[in-house]
């Protein structure tokens, strides 16, 4: 069995050793440094760029303008909006003008300063609510760019049917990966022509596309290798530092070296949409819950990046992990002048936990009814309809996680006015929204008799290579010795698809599952399972071509109704019930997050040691979500003034594995990365309220507003 | 430019080096010790983390020219994959290492503790790796990791 | 990225002092973590004096119920020390809160007023325990209290050639003291506002009640009104209550009414008032 051990990470001894290479630790001989010039206007036309004196000082070797770009200055991950390099306007603060490519970072950081610009300023839209009615428009077809709805039932009816409303509004900011390794990589030109991008990055295969566009160039020609990755959560998918490499090395022909300061990574990156929720419930005397009325309206930034996604993931997700019969969300997305807002662990959905937790709670206290029982009550179960109108008929352990925290919550004591309990459950679709999102793997054999695993599955700290190799392991039955990981680069792999949407186990561990299937067969055909090693069948093979199988999974989705959003988005759901203490302070407002309990229905364990990781970071993200993260535009450059959690700020915390087993998976397996942050923010806000009598509608909930809300609840 | 003698992971070690040289460049560029990262370049990360006299300090804040005669600590000090620290043994054991941009700077904070308490409460443990920001593991394997180690170490001295 | 410059490393504080009489547009650093981040945003100057080798400023000693600590002792250092922990327990409780742990390795005392922050940690304390400063020049040694050290936020007394030597405060045998902060997290965090106290009380009556705040007004400050007040009033809550509104006063007296007070007055109140209660 090689499934379900605490095995330790293959990559983990390189680590502890710091071997490791990442981006920034390349060595290229002759390599340039490239710095982006970055717009210091939030709207404004470019009347004038005078770069001369930048162009003429010491060590400096090109500055390229958005007129240097062989093909198309645009890319995108869904819609293709956003500019690699400003053309005659800018739209944020920190968007890229020009590239400086120096022989020394210090000399192209130095350039930056003497370039001239003129702007012209245009009226910034800063606001979502405004920008819709606008008449400065941020792109021609309009500042509206997403607008979805989910439609199931009712929804007068449902209100006709409820003893209780509640509706409340709640909001939340931006936040910042704040992934420790800022944007890296190195470019050059390979020995056959090609452009060679080494970067920190979590897709390679989206990368190539890009560049192969934005150079006009075939994809063949492009070369896109992963670094090893210092973190991702959503920030290292849009293309950040790979366009201009690939750029730089067409025209200076050298290698190029770039990487973002911790600043400029604040100031570029994109940032986890902040959302305006308003959300109704009604709910009968029993707790069923009978109908929801939820409006979101999100701040996407200039451009599109995963704001559309995020405007639908939000609004599929509004009920939360709950079977609703009516239900009516209407979610839209605006561009706007703020930062670039795209995707960042959970594409909305901690948003939408943190209202509908919170009005679970409300609606719990409104009908005297326990917290737990709430929930439990209206919880999805086999067979039930999700709010697209999806049958679940498999895979649904919310009750099962529900049921492992129920001892906790049952004899739970608090301390009181001091500390309190709350709890969060969620529930997440496993891979990309209602469309096609397959991953490919391949397998060979080698000459020196191992099996090798091709994949272009990135590996950014989550553990897919690990888990990857284990489920080939387990269907061949291999030792880890006998398998060696090929993986990260496009010339050797086929595209899995991004390391985003907690699909990577499901997804591309269905395909490393397909491809091992067949490999099985051709192994057992060849008698290795009767004892003959594969460096002889390898010899033996006289068409070497017999030697390779290639894998598949796309997970059966359906695309979703336009209208309704009715549909089978995912093919499978996570689920996963939290339970947190929290202490307050309440002379100073400060909230210490004591202890959690984290259930999750992952389908089946494939490394529980990775599964708690994920669990113990997504955690930890949650209560920076919670308590203290806020990227304010203008102020937050520096983890000066962008506090995430230390280890002081981190609970005890126990977790618990549910395996509901997902038959569509490999060997049952669904995804945990975005799931494990989901409802530990709404966890803490409920707990506040249980500690204090007082809830935080407004994210993050640090020091000062808790204290406000404290001191306006005594008057 | 100026010449400075300093031991480098238990070895004598000499170099030249500018005036306002920052350390971590000095250990990256000059010697080659790439396991130090520049997660922030301004003492906000802890990835840079060096021991100075076994004391954690940030070298992305620390004058190279400032160790003269000091004793200077990375990672690849504590032990390489042929032989292990317990330490970075229980950080792969424990699950502690996810991304691992963070981990070196982590690992010697954790040493530094460990050299001075064999038997540290959880708490003292947060407080020695709490300049070391981690986004990926929540701290709790990492804590783990240290704990255990701490009961490896005793047991061997 | 850091702008050029040269650097000295004096071992004597007669060398520094000679360094910087000699050199022109030069800093003093200790451990850098506030001037190296302020050079890599764009400060610059030519001449850096590095005094962390100079021995005679490294010193902590006690003599006579005084303590004088050198201007580059560390955070680290104060918050281990016992007899700190015993004569000033503010301080040394106030230092263990400074950044991180390798902040406190490499931080000190001496940069930490120099810096004149409104947030510092250290200095509640020190103005508790009547801190006097010795400043050192080649032409000499002055001394001055650090009240009047600090003159707006970020800017001190000291003048370009003068060194910051030391420290000396008294230790307040028989008050209870004590430091709490604020912050928008558990570690690592600058104070958003602070209160050191030292109060010395018989059974039922304040005796003396020093009190210092920071992270409120434009430099932490001891509200001397209520520590007058105090003087020999008996203790309990009605005397306590109108305690916490004069130094709610005072505030306003400084800096009018802010914005941050919304938060920060309550704050300020209810640790005042925690404080005093004991
Ligand atoms: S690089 Fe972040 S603390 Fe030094
Ligand atoms: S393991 Fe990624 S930052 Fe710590």
């Amino acid at each position: 069995m090689y499934i379900g051990n605490e095995t330790n990470r293959i990559d983990a001894l390189d680590k502890v050793v710091g071997r490791p290479i990442y981006a920034e630790d390349l060595s290229v001989p002759g390599a340039l440094f490239g710095c982006v010039f970055r717009s210091v206007r939030p709207h404004a036309l470019i009347r004038r760029i005078d770069a001369s004196a930048a162009l003429a000082s010491s060590g400096i070797v090109k500055i390229l303008s958005y007129r240097d770009i062989p093909g198309e200055n645009i890319f995108g991950i869904i819609k293709k909006d956003q500019t690699y390099l400003a053309e005659d306007r800018v739209r944020y603060v920190g968007e890229p003008i020009l590239i400086v490519l120096g022989q020394t970072e210090e000399a192209a950081r130095k350039a930056l300063r003497l370039i001239e610009i003129e702007y012209e300023d245009i009226d910034v839209i800063s606001d979502p609510f405004i920008s819709g009615g606008s008449r400065t428009l941020i792109h021609e077809k309009g500042n509206l760019l997403s607008h979805r709805k989910v439609i199931k039932g009712d929804i007068e009816k449902g209100f006709d049917e409820a003893d209780v409303i509640v509706e409340h509004t709640y909001t939340t900011a931006w936040l910042d990966h704040a992934f420790m390794e800022t944007e890296s990589g190195v470019g050059y030109p390979d020995n056959k022509g090609r452009i060679v991008v080494v970067s920190s990055t979590q897709n390679i295969h989206y990368k190539q596309k890009e560049i192969s566009k934005l150079l006009a160039i075939p994809e063949e020609n492009i070369k896109v290798i992963q670094a090893t990755t210092g973190g991702g959560f959503g920030g290292k998918l849009d293309v950040t530092v790979e366009g201009f490499l690939a750029l730089s090395v067409y025209h200076a022909k050298r290698p190029v070296i770039m990487r973002y300061t911790r600043e400029e990574s604040f100031l570029s990156n994109t940032k986890r949409h902040p959302l305006y929720i308003e959300y109704k419930t009604g709910a009968r005397k029993d707790g069923a819950i009978t109908a929801i009325k939820v409006s979101i309206i999100g701040d996407t930034g200039p451009f599109a990046s995963y704001g559309e996604t995020v405007c639908l993931r939000a609004a599929v997700h509004a009920t939360g992990p709950y079977e609703i019969p009516n239900v009516h969300v209407d979610s839209k997305m605006f561009y706007t002048n703020n930062p670039v807002s795209g995707a960042m662990r959970g594409f909305g959905v901690p948003q939408l936990a943190f209202a509908h937790e919170s009005q679970m709670d409300e609606a719990a206290s409104m009908l005297k009814l326990d917290p737990f029982d709430i929930r439990i009550k209206n919880a999805l179960k086999k067979g039930s309809l999700t709010a697209t109108s999806q049958a679940l008929h498999n895979s649904v352990g919310i009750v099962e996680t529900l049921k492992k925290i129920e001892p906790y919550w049952r004899k739970r004591t608090r301390e009181s006015g001091k500390t309190g309990f709350g709890l969060g459950c969620m529930y997440y679709g496993i891979g990309n929204t209602g469309v096609s999102n397959p991953a490919n793997a391949c397998l060979t054999i080698t000459g020196d008799g191992k099996i090798a695993l091709h994949t272009g599955a990135c590996e950014i700290g989550q553990g897919s290579d690990t888990v990857l190799a284990q489920i080939l392991q387990e269907a061949l039955g291999l030792k880890m010795d006998d398998i060696v990981l090929v993986r990260g680069d496009t010339d050797t792999s086929k595209d899995a698809g991004s390391s985003s949407a907690s699909r990577q186990t499901y997804i591309s561990g269905g395909a490393v599952f397909d491809a091992a299937k067949k490999m099985r067969q051709y192994l057992d055909e060849k008698g290795f399972y009767k004892g003959r090693s594969i460096r002889d069948i390898y010899n033996s093979e006289a068409d070497k071509k017999l030697l390779e199988h290639n894998g598949f999974f796309d997970p059966p989705t359906t695309p979703v109704d336009p209208e309704t959003s009715k549909g089978s988005p995912y093919a499978t759901y996570a689920f996963a019930t939290h339970m947190t203490e929290v202490e307050v302070e309440k002379e100073t407002g400060s909230c210490r997050v004591k202890k959690v309990y984290a259930a999750h229905d992952v389908g089946r364990a494939i490394n529980p040691k990775n599964i708690r990781g994920q669990i113990y970071g997504g955690i930890a993200m949650g209560v920076g979500f919670a308590l203290m993260e806020e990227f304010i535009p203008g102020k937050s450059g520096s983890f000066d003034n962008y506090y995430m959690p230390t280890s002081m700020d981190m609970p005890d915390v126990e977790a618990f594995i549910v395996e509901d087993q997902e038959p569509t998976g490999p060997f049952g397996a669904k995804g945990l990365g975005e799931p494990a942050l989901i409802p530990q923010a709404a966890s803490i806000v409920n707990a506040i309220k249980d500690a204090t009598g007082v809830r935080a509608f407004e994210l993050p909930c640090h020091i000062e507003r808790l204290k406000i809300l404290l001191e306006k609840a005594k008057r | 430019m100026k010449a400075i003698h300093f031991t480098l992971n238990g070895k004598k070690a000499s170099c030249e080096v500018q005036d306002k040289e920052l350390l971590l460049h000095t250990l990256r560029e000059q010697f080659s010790l790439k396991s130090l990262k520049e997660g922030c370049g301004i003492g906000e990360c802890g990835t840079c983390t060096v021991l100075i006299d076994d004391e954690p300090h940030y070298s992305c804040l620390t004058l190279a020219s400032k160790i003269n005669g000091h004793d200077v600590k990375t990672v690849e000090y504590l032990g390489d994959a042929e032989l292990l620290h317990p330490l970075q043994k229980a950080f792969i054991d424990s699950g502690a290492v996810q991304c691992g941009y963070c981990t070196p700077g982590m690992l010697l904070s954790a040493y530094s503790l460990l050299i001075k308490n064999g038997d540290p409460s959880d708490d003292e443990i947060k407080e020695a790796i709490s300049g070391n920001l981690c986004r990926c593991t929540g701290y709790i394997q990492i804590i783990e990791a240290i704990r255990n180690a701490a009961g490896l170490c005793k047991c061997k001295s | 990225m850091l702008p050029d410059f040269a650097s000295v490393n004096p071992e004597t504080k007669r060398e520094a002092l000679a360094f910087l009489d000699s050199l022109d547009d030069a800093r003093v650093i200790a451990g850098g973590t506030d001037l190296l981040v302020d050079m890599k945003r764009g400060e610059s100057c030519g001449n850096v004096v590095d005094i962390m080798n100079v021995k005679e400023l490294k010193r902590l000693s006690v003599n006579d119920g005084k303590i004088i600590i050198g201007s580059t002792v560390t955070h680290a250092a104060i918050s281990k020390t016992v007899i700190l922990n015993d004569m000033a327990q503010s301080l040394s409780v106030a230092c263990g809160w400074v950044g991180s742990p390798q902040i406190r390795n490499m931080g000190t005392i001496g940069g930490n007023l120099v810096n004149a922050s409104p947030a510092a940690d250290s200095i509640p304390p020190l103005l508790i325990h009547d801190a006097i400063l010795s400043i050192e020049s080649k032409d000499g040694m002055r001394e001055e209290a650090l009240e009047d050290f600090i003159i707006a936020p970020y800017e001190t007394s000291l003048r370009p050639r003068e060194l910051l030597a030391s420290v000396c405060i008294k230790g307040l045998p028989g008050y209870r003291e004590g430091y709490r902060r604020a912050a928008k997290r558990a570690a690592w965090a600058i104070s958003r506002l602070s209160v050191a106290w030292a109060i010395s009380e018989d059974d039922d009556h304040f005796v003396d009640v020093r009190l210092a705040i920071g992270s409120c007004t434009p430099m932490p400050f001891r509200p001397r009104d209520v520590e007058e007040f105090l003087k020999g009033r008996e203790k309990n809550d009605p005397v306590i209550r109108e305690a916490v509104e004069i130094v709610a006063e005072e505030i306003r007296r400084i800096s009018g009414d802010r914005p941050s007070f919304v938060y920060k007055m309550p704050v300020v109140k209810d640790l005042v008032q925690k404080a005093l209660r004991g």
